[in-house]
């Protein structure tokens, strides 16, 4: 009785601010939309900022015209490949530093310069190498997630318990055994970590690199509409881009719940 | 290999004054410093119109003093750089306000949260170059376009880390504080104070590295002066080492003020943290958190 009460009174506690958060998200976006249809009504004009119903018509019809897909197939591929050089050559790199003073003093530098480095600088750099092809995008993405991911792995290193190492010198282990189970497990959520922070900022180099010269993909159509003057366009696509990179970002922050719940004690 | 043995093997003092050099924390940075040198000079020499380090000093040199390039056309740099570290400046600061202002607000009240948490995802992901876009067809080439975007691309940045810093500090210091009944003037000074300006030099900083970006991005689309401008003057004349030289200024400017100024404060301000102690070898360049960067993009 008393045990069900005071269970009743929990949720209907928590219901209250529950009530108040999902009040205060629809004001926040029914507020918005609000500020954005008056601005681009009263105070400018729709060819000026055209208005969110005008956005979404365009939104709706690069989606059911299928040329939404083709372009984000082939941005998004490109970042993935860039992604896969990242790693291919930031695990190492963390590694090393991790590991040994020497290459941590070696590589701190340019590690942590290259995360400050405008995104303008990469852009253009692949462009001047590469020309408009595909490669250009992908050589940009891997320099610019390559830090985040090195420092991750490096920060995991730091975070390997000696004493299991120590324990496991003890025991004869090799070192292809330590390696296997005890460094390369407590690592893993690191790098895993420093993937999702690296993807965030790579998908925006990757459409950079197509604004600066490209012959697809969804930066390219943003410049496109930038230059043959369509605010609409450039909205819808910036837009549709944002929202699907989001969801991503959304489900690998998921798999990455799920797949490291084993060790939310420590964080606890 | 030798890195993988390294923290059980015990280090050598042997070898001679120079090998123990090279293998010092100085050392291991100069090195790195020409192994990036002799990568660029043979990347020049792989790809035909990529220019190469001496080419690029000497243009930069030109560009600086004023000289000719080879022809009428002679060098402009601070004229350039003048304009844009003063648009910079506006617009950083009025982000700096806005975004301060914000993240308070953010930070103290749940339900503002709630209100804005999604529209601030949104905003962060909002990549600079669609500000730049946008202000540029709204006000054409002038000053209003880098300054608008580097407002439009910074505040979420600021706002959003003073906001954590207005967050972390702990109820339960709060409560304590008043079962000890301490006075409001106190409180302000050791325990709100000390927990915030950490996070707003944090704020500050990622605010200049994503507004830094943001101007150059603007100006490289809509201006008709400053460095943007100037650096992609260079791009249309196919000249590429004006083009090099440039990135350049754009990176030892960032880097600069990063390491000068920026990160020092931002540590001065967080030294009030404990030091994270298990496994941490004293004396090793730290990779701190805080030396984490913001998606300059």
């Amino acid at each position: 009785m008393t045990v069900e009460s005071t269970v009743q009174e929990k949720a209907t506690r928590s219901a209250a601010p529950r009530v108040r958060r999902i009040s205060g998200v629809i004001l926040g976006w029914v507020g918005f939309l609000g500020i954005w249809v008056f601005v681009s009504n009263v105070v400018l004009d729709q060819y000026t900022l055209p208005g969110p119903l005008k956005v979404w018509n365009e939104m709706w019809k690069l989606i059911s015209s299928g040329e939404f897909i083709n372009d984000f197939t082939s941005s998004i591929t490109k970042t993935f490949l860039g992604f896969g050089l990242a790693v291919l050559l930031g695990v190492p790199v963390g590694y090393l530093m991790g590991r040994s003073r020497y290459w941590k003093s070696f590589f701190h530098d340019g590690v942590v310069a290259a995360g400050s480095i405008p995104g303008l600088t990469y852009a253009v750099m692949a462009l001047v190498i590469f020309g408009t092809g595909f490669r250009g995008p992908i050589v940009a993405v891997g320099f610019v997630a390559l830090p985040f991911i090195a420092l991750s792995v490096a920060e995991g290193m730091e975070g390997v318990d000696r004493n299991l190492i120590r324990m496991s010198t003890a025991f004869h282990r090799s070192e292809r055994q330590i390696l296997r189970s005890v460094t390369f497990p407590s690592i893993l959520p690191y790098v895993f970590a420093g993937v999702r922070l690296a993807f965030a900022i790579a998908w925006k180099v990757e459409a950079l690199t197509e604004v600066f010269g490209s012959s697809d993909g969804v930066g390219f159509q943003i410049r496109f509409a930038f230059q043959s003057f369509s605010i609409t366009r450039v909205l819808a696509w910036t837009l549709l881009f944002i929202a699907f990179m989001l969801l991503i970002e959304r489900a690998l922050a998921i798999i990455e719940r799920r797949a490291f719940r084993w060790r939310t004690w420590e964080h606890a | 290999m030798t890195a993988a043995s390294a923290p059980t093997k015990t280090r050598t003092s042997g070898g001679s004054r120079i090998m123990r050099w090279l293998r010092s924390d100085w050392g291991a940075r100069i090195t790195f410093y020409l192994a990036v040198l002799v990568g660029w000079q043979l990347l020049s020499m792989a790809v035909d119109r990529f220019p190469g380090p001496w080419e690029t000093m000497d243009f930069l040199i030109r560009e600086m003093f004023g000289l000719s390039h080879g022809g009428v056309v002679t060098g402009q740099f601070w004229k350039h750089l003048i304009v844009t570290i003063f648009r910079f400046s506006v617009g950083l600061s009025v982000a700096f306000v806005v975004g301060v202002t914000l993240g308070v607000l953010l930070g103290l009240s749940s339900f503002f949260r709630s209100l804005l948490n999604d529209l601030m995802l949104v905003f962060l992901a909002l990549p600079a170059v669609i500000w730049a876009f946008l202000t540029v067809m709204w006000f054409g080439l002038g000053w209003e376009a880098p300054v608008y975007t580097v407002i439009l691309s910074a505040t979420p940045f600021i706002a959003v880390n003073v906001a954590q810093g207005v967050r972390a500090i702990s109820p339960d210091l709060h409560l304590m504080s008043d079962a000890f009944g301490v006075p409001r003037r106190d409180r302000i000074r050791h325990l709100i104070l000390p927990a915030v300006t950490g996070y707003l030099f944090t704020g500050l900083r990622f605010g200049f590295i994503v507004g830094w970006n943001a101007v150059l991005l603007a100006e490289w689309f809509g201006a008709a002066e400053g460095v943007g401008w100037r650096s992609r003057f260079w791009y249309d004349a196919a000249r590429y080492r004006g083009f090099l030289g440039w990135v350049l200024v754009f990176i030892g400017f960032i880097v600069l003020v990063d390491t000068l100024v920026l990160r020092p404060l931002q540590r001065r301000a967080f030294r009030w943290r404990a030091p994270a102690a298990d496994n941490v070898e004293v004396g090793l360049p730290d990779i701190e958190h805080d030396d984490r960067i913001p998606a300059a993009i």
